[in-house]
């Protein structure tokens, strides 16, 4: 597969020698899902707006689309869709005169935009809102909408900035199930950012977790699980000799705890070691009472690497402005 | 360029004409200026009619009241022909005072975001906003034009009033509208909140309007304001459609002031929008 985004060494540093991005590298195989993570003023949203044209590139080499960044903006451009955390339709309008400006913009001939339009619209459901303006939309529908506009124009790369925040879970599931769809039927390689890991960990065909301007881990989602230790095994035998022993001889075992009798085994892939185990145990005669597994979540990678948690995160003023438009997607 | 141009500037004007309040105000603001305030202030009422002792015949109070209009204010046979002239030019200064107001929310928003993301030349996004600006302006203009005329005591144009001297007026009025626009719409790219425009707007409005001959002739005012006051573009507009209402057929040192005044319009509209340019480049360009 071809890295359809590159990016070394990205480095932002703004005016006031504020470091955003410290000397990124990552790439973003083509037709894959990528998972940008981390904690608020971690540097997602600057190495966005970087890879998006919006930013300018302090040093080191970010190529979207296979155009480099900086020295073929309009090619990235013409090559990428954009969904925003903020508002990107205009409210005053109606949902296929959004679709219908961004496809001018894009200079989709008219024929095909008006084409394409209906179909995205029937994709996302909203062929009964179509015609209505944007204010009255719920804020699944108006999220529905801003996936389509920056659809019609075909894209090969789609980013997306926490598309699912500040929506209900049902919403959300449904807004994921399209993201999914497009990522699958339509081959089109998906960045983007998010808050709620548990989405992440299941969507995702990779993800880097970034902080203070770096990145941290990355690799697909079960392989930075593997990394932070993998999953937990406890063990609740009858009374005998002491397995600790045994329970380290097994290949892949990091740790092993041992509490009266029962056992806790951190081992990765431990689905694939269980027949092993629960073999040694009865041909040492011994019989096992309680068996749990226990596999780490994307939450606790998180936590490891960045050492906080990805909610209670504390918010600035402008952040909080943000936060309200968002809002207003669920009115 | 010219398709992406368009195309926002049909977003801002269907903004605009669903919001039908903002359509309304803007033709209702300046009909106010003319019908109320050109018919309260009417020069030609200063006259007292008796001076101490002394009585003139009604005959010759007429004539000297007639004759400030005349002599005073460019001929015109109302005062409120002479405002109408200055109002329209007026009027679309304050309707070019938020040209680039739709920017300052998109900025916030975040939709200006999605625009710079797009591959359309950065300019369109300037351009789009003065067009739609100048559009709004000239439409309303055109009615407040119709409307001056059914005002009792109103609008008189001079009956060598002619079709071209009306497209006159209006592409005298274009020229301020584009300049005005683009004057402010280049302001309020760099501007990041709403009430920042708001203040800057307040601070050049009024000047514009009070150092102009919008109201009141340029020669009854100090020597140090004339000299700003014949350098305003109000003025030159004002004074332009004047001419051209007032006396309709033109005698050449006319038609050569009207030309001039046009040229001065042209450059100056030209100006603005080469600063409107470069400003939007800088402000609109990666972070």
């Amino acid at each position: 597969m071809s890295k359809i985004i590159e990016a070394e060494d990205l480095t932002k540093i703004y005016a006031g020698n504020l470091t955003a991005v410290d000397h990124v590298s990552f790439s973003v195989d083509e037709g894959t899902l990528f998972g940008f993570l981390g904690p608020n003023g971690a540097g997602k949203t600057t190495t966005i707006k970087m890879l998006t044209t919006l930013a300018s590139i302090t040093s080191g080499k970010a190529s979207v689309a296979y155009h480099d960044c900086a020295k073929e903006p309009n090619e990235v451009r013409k090559s990428i869709g954009i969904v925003p955390q903020d508002l990107a339709v205009d409210d005053d309008l109606t949902g296929i005169e959004n679709v219908m400006l961004a496809a001018k913009l894009y200079r989709v001939p008219e024929s095909i935009a008006r084409k394409r339009a209906e179909e995205l619209i029937n994709l996302v459901d909203l062929k009964d809102a179509s015609k209505r303006l944007v204010a009255t939309y719920s804020g699944g529908m108006r999220k529905r909408l801003e996936l389509i506009v920056g659809l019609i124009h075909q894209p090969r790369i789609f980013f997306l900035d926490e598309p699912t925040l500040g929506l209900d879970i049902q919403t959300r599931a449904v807004i994921w199930d399209y993201i999914k769809r497009l990522n699958k039927e339509h081959n089109l390689t998906i960045f983007m950012t998010t808050h709620y890991l548990e989405e992440a960990d299941s969507l995702c065909d990779s993800v880097a977790i970034i902080d203070h301007g770096k990145i941290r881990i990355s690799g697909s989602p079960s392989e930075l699980k593997e990394k932070v230790g993998g999953d937990v095994l406890e063990i609740d035998v009858t009374n005998g000799a002491s397995l600790t022993e045994f329970f380290r001889s097994i290949q892949g075992v990091k740790e092993v705890k041992q509490t009266g009798s029962k056992y806790r085994i951190k081992i990765p892939r431990a689905e694939e070691a269980l027949p092993t185990i629960f073999e040694g145990i009865s041909a040492k005669g011994l019989k096992i009472r309680e068996v749990s597994l226990n596999k780490p979540t994307l939450d606790e990678v998180f936590l490891e690497v960045t050492g906080r948690s990805l909610r209670d995160e504390p918010s600035g003023a402008e952040d909080s402005f943000q936060r309200m438009i968002t809002s207003r997607r669920r009115l | 360029m010219i398709a992406e141009t368009w195309a926002l500037t049909v977003r801002e004007l269907k903004k605009w004409v669903r919001t039908p309040a903002l359509v309304f105000i803007g033709i209702f603001q300046p009909i106010i200026w003319i019908a109320l305030f050109g018919s309260a202030f009417n020069p030609s009422n200063l006259v007292p009619s008796s001076f101490g002792a002394v009585q003139p015949p009604p005959e010759q109070l007429n004539q000297i009241r007639q004759s400030i209009l005349t002599q005073t204010f460019g001929g015109a046979p109302t005062y409120i022909t002479y405002l109408t002239g200055g109002m329209l030019g007026v009027l679309l200064l304050f309707t070019s005072a938020f040209s680039g107001g739709s920017l300052v929310w998109d900025r916030r928003f975040g939709f200006l975001n999605k625009l710079l993301a797009s591959p359309i030349p950065r300019s369109a996004i300037f351009f789009s906003r003065v067009l739609a600006s100048v559009i709004k302006g000239l439409s309303q203009s055109v009615l407040v034009f119709f409307i001056a005329i059914l005002v009792p005591n109103g609008l008189r144009l001079s009956p060598e009033f002619s079709m071209i001297d009306f497209i006159a007026v209006f592409f005298t009025l274009f020229l301020v509208a584009i300049g005005f626009s683009s004057l402010f719409t280049a302001m309020a790219v760099r501007v990041k909140k709403w009430e920042t425009l708001i203040a800057v707007v307040n601070l050049l409005n009024l000047p514009l309007l009070f150092a102009s001959s919008a109201l009141l002739p340029i020669s009854s005012m100090p020597d140090w304001l004339q000299g700003v006051a014949k350098v305003n573009p109000i003025s030159v507009g004002a004074d332009v459609s004047r001419t051209l209402i007032v006396y309709g057929s033109l005698s050449p040192p006319q038609t050569a002031d009207v030309l001039f005044g046009m040229t001065y319009l042209l450059a100056f509209a030209a100006l603005t929008t080469f600063i409107g340019v470069i400003t939007s480049r800088l402000a609109l360009k990666a972070e």
